[in-house]
């Protein structure tokens, strides 16, 4: 199968954009400064790049008569992966405004709020866990 | 005096912080009501269409966002002769890109609104309706971007308030 280059791109990327989400908790759960210009970068790649993939390749997909014949399973994991992928972004950005500004007030948010952060971890893990095992039971299997 | 408390006069009301009584404000409760109603039909329409084919709503979320947008311009106009003039400050650079995304939302609302206004209006037709994939994910990543801006832009002003207290 011809695997479109914007999906292996997306698919590789998003393993780097989870480094990078890890990165950002954990230096704040040890009590590191926030490295705000990596926040920033990972919050816009994501919504720019990753996210608009997702939300076009979705568009894409629904379009009466569209090219890409998928099954019925396959269409609510897209959609499921759709949505938590949203949700899990947006949590994302609010979660890291947070802990950005609760630091200025010397408090470290996710050391403060373990049930929060891993919680949210979970999500974020199972949001791109989601979109690596559509990537490869679209294109790998 | 009435129970050992003293009583109220009937022209003085309980003191409420500005900030508490501009959330409050009829125009931002509409707003977010709006908003909520968007998003929710939003992601419903955005599951059912990839899941089903179907799009639940499609009229109501036509019709809310013509009422969102009537409503945010107001709004907008009222809270930046509030907060004008421009400061470097995250809640602030949080505002504006939530501005941008809602304006980018709006845009690409109508863009999908006119094809629908064809077929549903125009024509009544119940025809499956050919909105421009590229549009549409447009539409949902920017209507996410308001969402995720929005929330993060009032986290920052009330921890900045909170802050400000202490």
């Amino acid at each position: 199968m011809n695997i479109p280059p914007f999906s292996v791109f997306s698919a590789i990327s998003e393993l780097f954009v989870t480094a990078g989400v890890f990165y950002v908790i954990r230096r704040n759960w040890t009590r590191q400064p926030f490295p705000f210009a990596l926040f920033l970068t990972v919050s816009l790649f994501e919504a720019l790049v990753n996210v608009m993939y997702m939300a076009n390749r979705s568009a894409a997909a629904s379009v009466p008569g569209t090219k890409e014949a998928l099954s019925t399973g396959m269409k609510l994991a897209y959609a499921g992966h759709g949505l938590l992928s949203l949700v899990a972004y947006l949590v994302f950005v609010v979660l890291g405004v947070l802990a950005y500004q609760e630091q200025k007030a010397g408090r470290w948010f996710f050391r403060e709020r373990p049930a929060l952060t891993w919680t949210f971890l979970v999500i974020w893990v199972i949001s791109i866990g989601s979109g690596e095992a559509i990537f490869t039971l679209r294109y790998l299997v | 005096m009435s129970g050992g408390d003293p009583a109220r006069a009937g022209n003085i009301v309980p003191f409420a912080p500005p900030r508490a009584r501009r959330l409050r404000a009829p125009l931002l409760v509409l707003l977010w009501w709006l908003l909520g109603i968007e998003a929710l039909g939003g992601l419903l329409i955005f599951f059912m269409r990839l899941a089903a084919g179907a799009m639940p709503g499609e009229t109501i979320h036509v019709i809310a966002g013509v009422g969102l947008t009537l409503a945010y311009v107001v709004y907008q106009v009222q809270h930046w002769g509030r907060v004008a003039p421009w400061r470097g400050r995250l809640d602030y650079a949080l505002g504006l890109i939530g501005a941008i995304a809602m304006g980018l939302t709006l845009a690409t609302g109508y863009v999908l609104a006119w094809p629908w206004w064809r077929v549903r209006i125009l024509a009544r037709a119940h025809d499956p309706i050919a909105y421009s994939s590229f549009v549409s994910g447009a539409h949902n990543i920017m209507s996410m971007l308001v969402l995720t801006f929005v929330l993060a832009h009032l986290a920052a002003v009330l921890l900045r308030e909170r802050a400000g207290r202490r």
